[in-house]
């Protein structure tokens, strides 16, 4: 009795339902017929704006990260020789992140609105901690008998830096970054709720429908994506470790 | 301090855990400014909002969430949420930790921590809303969450503190004939004090952060205040609310601090 009334209600659809695949809507056609899909089933009907919002939570943390690793890297070369600067540094990008996120996205949706840059500007400021500490005690753990021998061979102070201390700092500052991108990647969920992109929208998208049908499989399809995104995210670390780090140290 | 030895240049190391066996009043006075500059930038910035707010003039609904009485209801269920969770934190974790490092129950730690580990790769608002999803929404529910979600930086670091606990020291301790327990809670213990008490400071920092979260599943705090700022666009609502959120945290994050620096055994 009820699946021709279910067809007639669904022939009307098809035009806008494509219209809202096109632009990575979600949509719940199960919604219609008041059931509930298995996870599967519900990825395979959502999975262009499940896959969509992945990509752009991956996207938003490459871009973090990068914009993190120049100011970090830049703020531990220039204060790692002075312990005051040093200090001043390392407890301030740590006030940054005793701040909870939600808060500090309230407070940076006054100058900046709503969507994208309020996100990547609270989420770079939770990256720096990790990434200038490292930094800060990579150069300072690099062995004063190895500079010496550096400086004794005739190198200047810029390529001291570039060519000795950084390469072997570098194993320390990578892991820095490692942690903040694994720390940004759940951090940023919470960036949906001011309108920025990610797996969040997921998250927020089935709490907004509370209960109704599906919102159980849009939540947790979007909790394990952040899950397994961090993973793969950890992976590729492994990877650019084993080829970015010096070979003189690789055996370490 | 290590010199170089081309330049004669001295790189100090930052001495905080290097200086043996200073007095408790020692170490605080040692950190005084860093400890004093806390509450002083916090209470600043909370002159400033109030005079900025003040000299708004505001629209019924800012004027509604921005009294005194509703910012001080709101902190209190906050402080009453993550009080709550922290205490339960605290009391499921350092026992559970004590449990792994025990020999008859060693072999269980790495599934802990495994467990633990995994926990922690949760976003936090997904595993609010998914178990309020499965077991309904409210004050308790947001409890359980907040207690998974920071229950395993204790339990990581009581098992780290026991674990690094010199052998020797223990085996010199049963030679003296102590009995296990009083190993444990004389030698032991005190002995992982710092480093557990680490693990509490960052659990604590991270429940009154996630706390915020409690609103959207109606378990009250904060939040509250920065949702309705945030969803009715009165950005002077979310960033009020957000300043007194952020102050709170700073402020739970020098307490704590302060807690460590007294509670630290004179020994280490």
């Amino acid at each position: 009795m009820t699946a021709p009334i279910l067809h007639l209600i669904r022939s009307d659809l098809p035009e806008t339902a494509s219209n809202a695949d096109h632009f990575g809507i979600v949509r719940q056609p199960s919604d219609l017929g008041g059931c509930t899909l298995s996870v599967w089933e519900y990825f395979q009907q959502n999975w262009i704006s499940i896959v969509n919002d992945a990509i752009r939570h991956a996207n938003l943390t490459i871009g973090v990260i990068a914009i993190a690793v120049v100011i970090g890297v830049g703020i531990g070369l220039m204060t790692y020789t002075q312990p005051a600067l040093a200090s001043l540094a390392t407890s301030t990008t740590s006030a940054f992140l005793t701040i909870p996120s939600l808060a500090l996205l309230g407070i940076l949706i006054g100058p900046f609105g709503l969507g994208t840059v309020p996100v990547v500007v609270a989420l770079v400021l939770y990256a720096l901690l990790p990434i200038t500490r490292n930094t800060i005690v990579g150069l300072r753990g690099v062995d004063p008998a190895v500079v010496g021998a550096a400086q004794g061979m005739g190198v200047g102070r810029g390529r001291l830096i570039y060519q000795v201390k950084f390469p072997l700092a570098w194993p320390v500052v990578l892991s820095g970054i490692r942690v903040s991108t694994q720390m940004i990647i759940g951090i940023a969920t919470i960036g949906a709720y001011v309108k920025g992109p990610g797996l969040g929208n997921q998250i927020f998208g089935g709490l907004g429908r509370f209960g109704a049908a599906n919102s159980l499989n849009q939540v947790l399809i979007g909790t394990v994506g952040v899950m397994l995104l961090a993973l793969l995210f950890d992976l590729v670390y492994v990877v650019i470790g084993r080829v970015t780090t010096s070979r003189g140290i690789r055996g370490n | 301090m290590s010199g170089d030895p081309v330049t004669g240049q001295v790189l100090p190391e930052r001495g905080r855990y290097h200086g043996a066996a200073l007095t408790v009043a020692g170490r605080l006075a040692a950190n005084w400014r860093a400890l004093v500059l806390r509450p002083v930038i916090v209470a600043l910035a909370m002159l400033v909002l109030y005079l900025v707010v003040n000299s708004q003039t505001l629209d019924p609904i800012e004027a509604r969430t921005l009294t005194m009485s509703a910012i001080l209801t709101e902190l209190r269920e906050h402080i009453v949420l993550s009080g709550v969770s922290a205490v339960l934190t605290v009391a499921i974790a350092i026992p559970l930790g004590i449990a792994l490092t025990r020999p008859h129950l060693r072999w269980l730690r790495p599934i802990g921590l495994g467990l633990g580990n995994l926990g922690q790769a949760i976003p936090s608002i997904g595993l609010i809303v998914l178990l309020a999803l499965v077991i309904g929404i409210g004050f308790w529910t947001a409890v359980i969450a907040l207690v998974a979600y920071s229950a395993l930086s204790v339990l990581r670091n009581t098992i780290a503190g026991l674990e690094a606990v010199d052998r020797t020291v223990i085996e010199s301790a049963h030679g003296m004939g102590m009995s296990r327990l009083g190993v444990l809670f004389r030698v032991e213990l005190p002995l992982s004090v710092p480093v557990i008490l680490a693990g509490v400071r960052t659990a604590l920092v991270l429940t009154v952060a996630s706390a915020v979260l409690g609103t959207f599943i109606d378990a009250g705090g904060l939040g509250g205040g920065l949702v309705v700022g945030l969803s009715l666009n009165r950005p002077l609502v979310s960033i009020t609310y957000g300043v007194i959120v952020a102050a709170l945290a700073l402020l739970v994050d020098w307490l704590a601090l302060i807690i460590e620096e007294v509670l630290r055994p004179h020994g280490i």
